[in-house]
């Protein structure tokens, strides 16, 4: 990690003063076993340059932190990237000139515009050229991009990951430092930055004079807060589908108001099971209807199950609300559990099963817990034309979407042994060609049977 | 007179004092026929609770007479308490022990009688009839005299007694008078079978008297002109019970197989057919169901051809045979017990001992519970079974035998289509014969249910909360409720089905210390050194593959894939983590080509088999790992090169200044990424067709009916090369033999090599797939990776002294015991299936892996 400041022309000389530094000696300074070091390269009356870089221990960059038990962990570009860490590690070296503080006799030095190329890298950055470009040059520099090799004995890229940035252009020692102090983390892909209030602090500081009026500046300040960020893109990706449809109800809440009514109106009702029962929406709704007794809501992840609970824990007191169980399970294994229950619900669980397994788990159902009714939801294909959705799937997860044929064939095949009678619905909006957005089948075991 | 004693329990002299007890025993052990330590003594024990034998109060009086009494009693009672519990420790220990008290009273008899049944030890009792006027002369020459009153009022009370101690539920009762001369007899124990040389253990006849003959002659034994069948070697056989209901011909295998119990050459075990037919022989009012009224007509058939005289007879004589039967048999080598033969079941607590609860569990198992069809249910006793011995059992069909926890089921089933058993000790190997047809004319058949319940989805209920896996190599593996969980959140998201995932290959550790030589980490010396310490002299050191580990499970055709795993498929392969290898039509393509190839070998045919399980690497490393490759390896050359050249490129343009010493500094550094940039490529190429895909096949883990944990790694890379011979797709794996020190050389040389050439570097194993040392289990590989290439494992500049000496530090404790542990769940899950277990038990042992792993290691080992 580097960076070289490169000058031209007259009075090029007085920026060792505004550096603070001694252009006939090396400078080197350790930092947590990591060497910092500065050199002059040139030094003549119309021409400097100056490098400082960084060369880290690698041993004390990876220790014991959280990624510890992944070998990206140990082999990656924080030995070599500009980033965060770098800025850190030169602002000492560099703190005079970021603060504008020379000896007395320079500071007139300070408000100087001088022709700099400033270059730097490596840089590791998920930005296109035009992103990178469209920081640098509303500051008005020339911006040249130099990659990396990827002369590999194999295809593996086409482009590097890595390269290198020249800036051409005006401007004063500090405001070019400070520039490159926000962008370069701009700039920079790793994700485990930690910001805190010094770093909205120094963001206002080093920017001042340049970002308010920078076009990307909502961009800059975003990326250099990222951290925050994080949280506000979490969002499902399924859930974003459903914006396109109008006023009425999302789609997931019209699949729990069918199910549940489908629920009401069963004969046999008392215990119900819900597979995949997620944060619990769909339980807590079953929780209110009438004459079910018991809830078993089966979830293998901690985080849903957490947030089930907490639904669960605020309805507690409301009348009339059976509460919940929450179980660890899993469709894969057998549960002496779920063994003659009156209602088990699939809700949107089978399309994310690999297909081959699905026939297993059916026969599980059927066969061994033998539930009065079997309610299964999935999405409908046909209706992604309705989303104008070309060949992909609603959800990166799932691992097959039916037409209205495939599912129906599928449902009865799973019923072969006739234990069960079986009935089809839409639910969402029908449309007349492509149908409803999820279809749904309802097993319910023949009396004979019982 | 004479004096018969079981080989343990308890005997109680019973007798007031002065009656000659401590001296008759003391005459005994004299003449050796019992030694002292089966002694038991309440004077003594007084001795050793309080210092004295006895404390004498008569004649004192009143007040301190009463104080010393008290003092008396105390002293009885502590002594006796210490008593029985030498007692029972004895009794546990199934030992002989005779207790010198007086025993006057029914209630301290009663409580003996007690402490024996609990202990499923017999009781005996001698007792010392003695006049009062001899007791009376012996207690004045006593050291202690009780005195007069004392002694005559014993006597009086003991008169009582006397009448009822028949009646009180000894095993037998011996009264000896003053001159009466004794001849004291020990049996032996009458359950210890000497191997000697070899016994043929035969599982559930019922009645297949052809399939019974048949497996005779398979074992070698030959008939005499007796119409005795005898083992040219001298072996014996022993049946296990259930010789006869249900199959056809019940009469003549009990007949056989009295004829051979009488004669020596054989041993037969209760059961509860052999119980239940007793019983209805000795005129019992019994119902006979589920076979045993096969019997009768054959009784009844037998009478029809010759008379009724005879088969009353015959009745007799089979009568008396099957009630001899004990619950079991334990099988000594050298005197020392290695193993029990018994019919339904055993519990350790009882092996070598007999009683009445003993033989009951032995004929049905642990069956507390009955289902809502009126069967019981049968539990797991074997489950509870600790220790070495291993427990040989039937009376419960399974389609192959069946190991678990020490224990081995032989009931193949004959009578309902499937085999007859015989398992061969000490060898442990398995001889069967095929039921010429199912004879049980019944729908409910164990093998058939067996079959079907076997694909049934594990019991999620058995894992969640933690368990443990009993393996062979390793005993226990525990694994806890957290880990359980992911794995099973893994295998409910990502895996192969979880009939398809039958083996997870192990982790694998570098070598256990780290190289004595200054610039390297790793090296062969102390790999090989590791096993010289660990007794192994012949080594097998394989080139390591730079690729991704692999499974195959390749059926010989789609029929018999959905027999063995209950889909139809030609074969799946799965990474170590158990997902999907390739992409469904990638795997489609391969395993098409793996199984065509292998059919037009006849390969199936030549090892008899259904199907090949395989542990193997696939290259390119680009093929699973492309994303990683890119992303990070790539990634991080391109940034240290870039980094790197321009800095130097910097510094060597300064004009002014000395910066020699950083120009030098990195120099090395700009060598270092390029050797990382050189050692990474070096594991990729392009793959286009599937043609340009490796696959090495370095283990041959199972067949159909074997597993191949025991042969030599030289065997598998037999294998490999039968493999490899004109193959589209599997590969060789080279390999070297380490068995001295020219050849110790020559493998470092060869490592030196390839390695130089940034080759991964090569695994050293021990002749042995399994090894052990001292009765544990060694490390079954370890790897040791070659300079260049852990460039790429701890970074570009891990050879610079100062970062060599810190990573020098590093410990492989963890990793060795966690590839021990997946080393032993591995070839359990696997020979579970090959014996046709449930999936629930081999699911068992991949969960397990799988959970292991998701517990964190240093990924740099």
């Amino acid at each position: 990690m580097q960076l070289t400041i490169r000058a031209t022309g007259e009075n090029v000389q007085v920026l060792s003063h505004l550096l603070a530094k001694n252009p006939s000696n090396l400078y080197e300074r350790t930092h947590k076993d990591h060497a910092i070091r500065l050199f002059f390269s040139t030094f003549t009356d119309k021409q400097m340059e100056m490098t400082i870089f960084v060369t880290p221990d690698p041993l004390s960059l990876i220790n014991q932190s959280s990624g510890a038990y992944d070998i990206t962990h140990y082999i990656n570009d924080r030995e070599f990237a500009v980033s965060s860490i770098f800025t850190s590690l030169i602002r000492p070296a560099l703190s005079t000139a970021l603060n504008g503080k020379p000896k007395e006799a320079y500071e007139k030095w300070v408000e100087h515009s001088f022709s700099f190329h400033f270059s730097f890298g490596p840089v590791a950055t998920e930005l296109s050229e035009q992103e990178i470009r469209n920081l640098f040059e509303p500051l008005g520099y020339e911006v040249n991009i130099e990659f990396g090799e990827t002369d590999y004995s194999f295809q593996i890229k086409e482009k590097s990951s890595a390269c290198y940035i020249t800036l051409s252009g005006m401007s004063t020692l500090q405001k070019g430092l400070h520039q490159l102090f926000v962008l370069i983390p701009v700039l920079d892909n790793y994700k485990h930055y930690f910001i805190d209030d010094t770093e909205i602090e120094k963001l206002k500081r080093y920017g001042e004079g340049w970002l308010d009026t920078h076009p990307e500046k909502e961009f800059i300040i975003r990326k250099a807060l990222r951290f925050k960020e994080l949280y506000d893109q979490f969002e499902k990706p399924e859930e974003n589908l459903q914006p396109i449809r109008t006023k009425q109800l999302p789609l997931n809440e019209l699949r729990y108001e069918k199910i549940v009514d489908k629920v009401s109106a069963l004969p046999k009702k008392r215990k119900v099971v819900d597979f995949g029962s997620g944060e619990g929406k769909l339980s807590a709704k079953l929780g209110f209807v009438n004459g079910v007794e018991e809830i078993l809501a089966v979830e293998p992840s901690e985080s849903e199950t957490l947030k089930a609970v907490k639904r669960f824990e605020k309805l507690k007191e409301q009348k009339d609300f059976t509460m919940p169980t929450m179980i660890w399970g899993s469709l894969f294994y057998f549960d002496e559990r779920l063994k003659n229950k009156d209602v088990i619900i699939l809700c949107e669980v089978i399309e994310h099963i690999d297909e081959e397994r699905l026939p297993k788990i059916m026969a599980l159902i059927l066969a061994y817990y033998q539930p009065s009714a079997l309610i299964v939801t999935t999405p409908n294909k046909e209706y992604n034309r309705v989303y104008a959705m070309s060949d992909e799937m609603r959800h990166s997860d799932h691992r097959f979407e039916w037409t209205r044929h495939a599912f129906r064939e599928w449902c009865e095949q799973m019923n072969h042994s006739g234990q069960y009678e079986i009935a089809f619905e839409g639910i969402g909006e029908e449309d007349m060609q492509y149908g409803s957005p999820t279809q749904m089948c309802t097993f319910i075991r023949k009396e004979n049977q019982l | 007179m004479k004096i018969t004693l079981p080989n343990a329990g308890i005997v109680l002299l019973v007798g007031v004092s002065n009656s000659g007890k401590t001296t008759l025993l003391n005459k005994w052990i004299d003449e050796q026929l019992i030694l002292s330590s089966e002694v038991i003594s309440s004077d003594e024990y007084r001795a050793v609770v309080g210092d004295t034998e006895f404390i004498q109060w008569a004649e004192r009086p009143r007040d301190e007479a009463d104080s010393l009494s008290d003092d008396y009693h105390a002293l009885s009672r502590e002594a006796f308490r210490l008593l029985d519990y030498a007692l029972e420790a004895r009794c546990r220990l199934n030992k002989l022990t005779f207790v010198d008290a007086t025993h006057l009273y029914a209630e301290d008899r009663k409580h003996y009688i007690g402490l024996a049944k609990r202990h499923h030890v017999p009781i005996t009792a001698i007792v010392l009839d003695i006049p009062q006027e001899i007791l009376l002369e012996r207690d004045a020459l006593r050291k202690n005299p009780r005195g007069k009153k004392r002694v005559k009022q014993q006597f009086q009370n003991w008169k009582r007694e006397l009448r009822f101690i028949k009646k009180e539920g000894f095993k037998s009762v011996y009264f000896i008078r003053e001159d009466d001369d004794i001849d004291l007899i020990r049996k032996e124990n009458p359950l210890l079978v000497e191997v000697g040389k070899g016994i043929d253990i035969i599982g559930d006849v019922h009645g297949c008297y052809d399939e019974l003959m048949s497996l005779l002659l398979q074992m070698g034994y030959e008939q005499n002109e007796e119409e005795l069948y005898i083992h040219p070697e001298g072996r014996k056989f022993m049946s296990v019970g259930d010789i006869m209901s249900r199959g056809p011909e019940s009469l003549k295998t009990m007949q056989f197989f009295q004829r051979h119990v009488e004669q020596g050459l054989a041993y037969m075990t209760d059961s509860n057919h052999g119980w239940k037919i007793a019983r209805w022989l000795d005129g019992r009012n019994v119902e006979l169901k589920h076979g045993d009224e096969k019997v009768a007509q054959e009784f009844e058939q037998y009478e029809k051809e010759h008379g009724s005289s005879k088969v009353e007879e015959l009745k007799e004589t089979l009568k008396k045979f099957l009630l001899k039967a004990p619950s079991h048999y334990v099988l000594e080598k050298n005197g020392v017990k290695t193993a029990v033969c018994t019919h339904a079941g055993i519990k350790d607590e009882y092996i070598g001992k007999q009683s009445t609860t003993i033989q009951d569990f032995c004929r049905y198992g642990d069956t507390e519970e009955i289902n809502t069809d009126g069967k019981p249910i049968r539990k797991d006793w074997y489950v509870h079974h600790k220790g070495s011995l291993t427990i040989v059992w039937g009376h419960d069909p399974k389609p192959q035998p069946l190991r678990i926890n020490n224990t081995i089921n032989i009931d193949q089933g004959v009578a309902f289509g499937g085999r007859l058993t015989a398992m061969r000790y000490p060898e442990q190997q398995f001889v069967s014969v095929k039921a010429l047809k199912d004879y049980s004319g019944t729908s409910d058949n164990p093998l058939k249910k067996w079959e079907i319940e076997r694909l049934i989805p594990p019991n999620i209920e058995k894992f969640i909360n933690g368990y443990s896996v009993q393996t062979e190599q390793l005993g226990e593996v525990k694994i806890h409720g957290n880990i359980a969980k992911s794995a099973i959140d893994t295998v409910s998201h990502y895996t192969v089905p979880i009939e398809q995932l039958l083996y997870i290959p192990p982790t694998m550790s570098p070598t256990p210390s780290v190289s004595a030589l200054l610039d390297y980490l790793e090296h062969p010396k102390e790999a090989i050194e590791y096993y010289r310490n660990h007794g192994v002299e012949t080594m097998v050191a394989e080139k390591k593959h730079m690729g991704s580990r692999a499974v195959l499970l390749l059926f010989k055709n789609q029929a018999v894939a959905k027999k063995e795993i209950g889909f139809e498929i030609d074969g799946v392969i799965y990474t170590r983590t158990g997902r999907r290898f390739f992409d469904r039509l990638t795997e489609q393509e391969v395993v098409r080509k793996l199984t065509e190839e292998l059919t037009h070998k006849r390969y199936f045919e030549k090892y008899q088999t259904d199907y090949v399980l395989l542990d193997a690497e696939i290259m390119p490393w680009n093929l699973k790992a492309k994303e990683l490759i890119s992303s990070q390896y790539a990634h991080v050359s391109e940034n240290a090169l870039l980094d790197r050249k321009k800095i130097v490129e910097k510094l060597k343009s300064a004009n002014d200044i000395n910066v020699e010493n950083w120009i030098r500094e990195y120099d090395e550094k700009l060598n270092n990424a390029e050797i990382f940039k050189e050692v990474f490529q070096k594991y990729c190429w392009d793959i286009e067709e599937t043609e340009a895909i490796q696959i090495a096949p370095f283990h041959v883990m199972a067949h159909s009916e074997e597993t191949f944990f025991h042969k030599p790694h030289t065997w598998h890379m037999e294998m490999n090369k039968e493999f490899a011979k004109d193959s589209s797709l599997f590969v060789t794996t080279e390999f070297k033999i380490i068995s001295d020190s020219n050849s110790e050389k020559e493998v470092i040389a060869w490592w030196e090599e390839m390695t130089k050439e940034g080759h991964e570097g090569i695994v050293i194993k021990p002749e042995i797939f399994t090894s052990t040392f001292k009765g544990r289990l060694i490390q079954p590989a370890i790897k040791v990776r070659g300079r260049k290439y852990l460039h790429i494992i701890y970074g570009m500049d891990y050879l610079s002294p100062e970062n060599l000496k810190r990573l020098k530090n590093r410990n492989t404790g963890k990793k060795q015991k966690l590839a021990l542990k997946e080393f032993s769940l591995g070839l359990e899950g696997i020979r579970r299936f090959v014996d046709g277990e449930s999936i629930e038990r081999v699911h068992e042992c991949v969960l397990a892996t799988l959970a292991l792993e998701s517990d964190p290691v240093d990924p740099r080992l």
